[in-house]
């Protein structure tokens, strides 16, 4: 199990996805890597979601091969991405620091 | 001239000012036009709706509905990233792909919509290589209104000719305009290289972010997407036999969508119905109303025959004079009003004694067509990109898009009136 702070905290199984966050002066960069196949389709579940939501540069999808996703998340909406990513049970919890 | 006219050009003139305004909703404003035509008994309701033209409506309809269920699938992300990666993730082969993918599209799905569809996909490529959306939004513009004036169903108001005039087909647009449609395209692609090359500069590691991805993985539902693209080149194959088959292009356009909604079940259904603009319907049919009472009263033929006699009836002025008041009025009108006042106009004119109409017709759809590329408030699909542009914290200024817009639709103009010249004229 890894924890990940910033304005959340959260935590997910480091055997079955892996995450990492760079800040830019405007956004968070997530890199997700996804290695158990049951969260295949919880992430394309967050993808769909955000953009069917009308806003076109809150969360932006950007897929590679072997289930590695590049996702530029707009700074005002970094908390919605990570619950995003909650209700698909691809994090196990999220707190506020 | 008798009082009816009179109220019917009061009114008329008071709705368009209202539309320029942007104070109140077009589609309101035009409603509010037509009920008043047939509120003060300008026209009466029966006429008033003889003269919506079903077919215009029909054509949007059907189409809006094919394009919206067909984007879900992922086709158009998957085309324009697929692009993305052909330019080899360079900005400027990226905006000149986008804008020729974005002209083709125009041209066989409408332009309004093709705006819709590839705008969230730019905001993406754009964030991507981190360059600014503006010249890629622009051309993209440019290249919708350019694209969609080759074809019948690629611009609103070529829809509206092609519903009003029964003898111009799809062939017969297709044959007429896309020739010059490829001709501007041509001239404008040096140009955009030209403007916004210094503007779009990249770093290696952001273009090999690009080349990495993978753009099948954008495709939501292979089983859909079939049926789409079945159901799209039956469609498209219907448009270009629909004169052979005596079948009107809307019948064609409704069909594919029913036959789409048929294939992938009702639960799709309530979602199609709900993508559909409904806005932009009802301003069309607020404007036929608007414009019927025009009709009625004779004001349109009065102002044909004035036409007439400024051009001493020649064919070469009048088209000429056709071609640059419809693309100057254009540019800061909206073009959809502009062409549902000329139809008739137009039709008036071949009752007066001018026997070959067709140069007029081509000149009006260049005209507007074009035209609509002058200002940001010239065009539709101008007005839809801004709109999207603006709500992403883009904004995209009035005066930053004249200037390069008006020049580029004034090129665009000269080159479509030797067209014109050379081709039907002489």
């Amino acid at each position: 199990m890894r924890t990940v702070k910033m304005e959340l905290t959260y935590r997910y199984h480091k055997d079955e996805i892996e995450i990492s966050e760079t800040p830019t002066d405007t956004d968070i960069e997530f890199e997700i890597w996804i290695s158990a196949e049951k969260h295949w389709a919880g992430i394309k579940a967050v993808q769909k979601f955000f953009e069917e939501d009308k806003v076109y540069t809150d969360v932006l999808f950007y897929a590679y091969e072997n289930h590695h996703y590049r996702v530029i998340v707009r700074r005002d909406y970094y908390v919605a991405f990570i619950l995003g990513l909650l209700k698909q049970h691809l994090i196990e919890a999220a707190e506020w620091v | 001239m008798e009082q009816q006219a009179i109220w019917a050009i009061g009114i008329f003139l008071v709705i368009y000012a209202l539309i320029i305004s942007e104070k109140v909703h077009r589609t309101i404003v035009a409603m509010i036009g037509g009920l008043l035509m047939v509120g003060l008994g300008i026209v009466d309701q029966e006429t008033a709706l003889h003269h919506i033209d079903f077919n215009t409506l029909g054509l949007l309809i059907g189409m809006m509905i094919i394009v919206s269920i067909t984007a879900d699938t992922g086709l158009f992300k998957f085309i324009a990233i697929w692009a993305a990666k052909k330019s080899k993730g360079n900005p400027v082969s990226i905006l000149i792909a986008l804008a020729l993918i974005t002209a083709v599209a125009s041209a066989f799905l409408d332009n309004v919509t093709t705006v819709l569809l590839m705008v969230p996909v730019t905001f993406s490529i754009t964030r991507q290589l981190r360059v600014p959306p503006f010249p890629f939004l622009f051309t993209q513009i440019i290249a919708s209104n350019v694209g969609g004036t080759a074809t019948l169903i690629g611009d609103p108001p070529n829809i509206m000719i092609g519903s009003a005039v029964k003898e111009l087909t799809f062939m017969s647009f297709i044959s007429n305009l896309a020739p010059i449609a490829i001709i501007v395209i041509i001239v404008y692609v040096p140009i955009f290289i030209l403007l916004f090359r210094k503007q779009i500069k990249t770093t290696p590691a952001l273009t090999k972010s690009i080349m990495d991805m993978d753009e099948k993985e954008l495709i939501a539902d292979h089983k859909l997407l079939r049926k789409c693209l079945i159901v799209l080149g039956l469609t498209i194959l219907g448009f270009f036999l629909h004169q052979s088959v005596h079948l009107e292009s809307a019948t064609v356009a409704l069909a594919g969508a029913f036959l789409l909604l048929l294939l992938t079940g009702e639960h799709m259904m309530e979602q199609a119905f709900t993508k559909v603009e409904w806005t932009t319907i009802f301003f069309f049919i607020g404007l036929f109303v608007l414009v019927s009472g025009l009709v009625e009263t004779g004001v349109i033929a009065k102002l044909a025959a004035q036409a007439i006699e400024l051009t001493h009836g020649n064919l070469v002025a009048t088209s000429f004079l056709i071609l640059w008041m419809s693309a100057i009025a254009s540019a800061f009108l909206d073009n959809i009003p502009f062409v549902a006042t000329m139809i008739p106009m137009i039709k008036e004119m071949g009752n007066m004694g001018v026997n070959n109409l067709e140069p007029l017709w081509w000149s009006l759809a260049l005209g507007a067509c074009l035209g609509g590329n002058g200002s940001l408030i010239g065009a539709s699909a101008n007005l839809i990109v801004a709109g999207m542009s603006g709500k992403e914290g883009h904004p995209i200024k009035f005066m930053q898009y004249l200037k390069y817009g008006f020049p580029l639709m004034i090129l665009s103009i000269v080159v479509s009136s030797v067209y014109i010249y050379l081709r039907y004229l002489i």
